[in-house]
């Protein structure tokens, strides 16, 4: 925890051009050397060297709200995957102290579950990347994330959630504070639950090798955790290996309708509480 | 000939009741379930052919030329993936 908010305090300055000898263009990133350089297509600059924290060149007429949403995303992810932290794709809430991952591809309902959630007293752990921590040698310890959901208008009324300040850059989100709050410790990682369409309301277990098949993840932080650890097969074998032995998986079918909502709600509120146990 | 799991060329976990086995070369998964799992399970490197029909024939309670061609197949696929040697 204190390694990761060390290496992730950031202060604005001047931010490299290149790394390792390589020019980064605009809307482009560089990993080398255990250091990370981003340059955004408006020309926001992000650099990280281990121990030197994150730097931030902002430039002139820039949008400010679009510095936040690299910084929150991938160069946060880079700076995570280069100190030994794992990225999935996932908005989590914690139950009895543990932690309940929900994932899915962009637009599976992450976040609006997890705000849903929230308005029944779970609190919130992160929202859309959850890192795990590989130092860890006694099970699955995962990072507790941002302290806010960002929500579509739609999925703000569908949760029940209040709308804070937008998140500009375009998005059309808004930021949401968690209904039952956010912890800030490291917890155990519990269960994933997969997010999925369908027209009937169900929760399936998932066993055996199917496990390890649906930890593939296209979400661009992979790529980053490729890009920063540079695992092989058989370390990435390993790590899948390890995440489908010790955490308990399921899919959650349900309509995607605000009929259907709080039925989804209830189920996985219901569910949630034993799984993994 | 004896036949054993081609070292070096997977690595493989267990899951539930299934075995999943990658392929290092290629990065191919294979899952293993019900006599699939048993005859990798039982390529131990101590058995020929003949041995091995042997060993899972006496674990399933079958006769040995009944299953033979089940083993004989799933062991050409072993072979064509890589993952065995002594075939």
């Amino acid at each position: 925890m204190a390694l990761l908010a060390r290496e992730t305090a950031w202060r604005h300055g001047p931010v490299p051009r290149d790394l390792d000898g390589i020019t980064v263009p605009l809307g482009h990133r560089l990993i080398a050397g255990g250091c990370y350089l981003q340059w955004s297509d408006s020309g926001y600059g992000y650099y990280h060297a281990p121990g030197e924290g994150i730097v931030i060149e902002r430039p002139d007429g820039a949008d400010p709200d679009e510095e936040a949403l690299w910084l929150n995303g991938s160069v946060y992810a880079g700076v995570a995957c280069l100190n030994g932290f794992l990225p999935l794709h996932a908005s989590a809430v914690a139950v009895d102290g543990r932690v309940i991952a929900f994932t899915g591809p962009t637009g599976a309902g992450k976040s609006t579950l997890a705000a849903g959630l929230g308005q029944l007293g779970l609190p919130l752990f992160c929202d859309d990347t959850l890192l795990i921590d590989l130092h860890s040698t006694a099970g699955l310890i995962v990072m507790p994330g941002h302290k806010r959901l960002k929500l579509l208008p739609d999925a703000l009324r569908l949760a029940g959630a209040a709308a804070e300040a937008p998140v500009g850059a375009e998005t059309g989100k808004f930021y949401a504070r968690p209904a039952a709050g956010d912890l800030g410790q490291p917890l155990p990682l519990a269960g994933l639950v997969f997010l999925e369409a369908g027209a009937e309301l169900a929760w399936h277990p998932v066993r055996g090798a199917e496990r390890f098949v649906r930890l593939e993840d296209d979400h661009y932080t992979q790529a980053i955790f490729h890009e920063a650890a540079q695992p092989d097969r058989a370390t990435l074998f390993t790590l899948r290996a390890r995440l489908a032995g010790q955490v308990a998986m399921a899919r959650l079918v349900r309509p995607i309708s605000v009929e259907g909502f709080a039925a989804s709600l209830a189920l996985a509120a219901e569910r949630i509480r034993e799984f993994g146990r | 000939m004896t036949l054993a799991k081609a070292a070096g060329q997977f690595t493989e976990t267990e899951i539930d009741d299934e075995v999943v086995v990658m392929s290092l070369t290629t990065g191919d998964f294979f899952s293993l379930t019900g006599t699939a799992r048993a005859i990798w399970l039982a390529l131990d490197g101590q058995h020929d052919r003949a041995g091995l029909i042997a060993v899972l024939a006496a674990e399933f309670g079958a006769a040995p030329d009944k299953i033979a061609p089940d083993v004989d197949d799933f062991l050409a696929q072993l072979s064509a993936a890589g993952l065995l040697t002594g075939a």
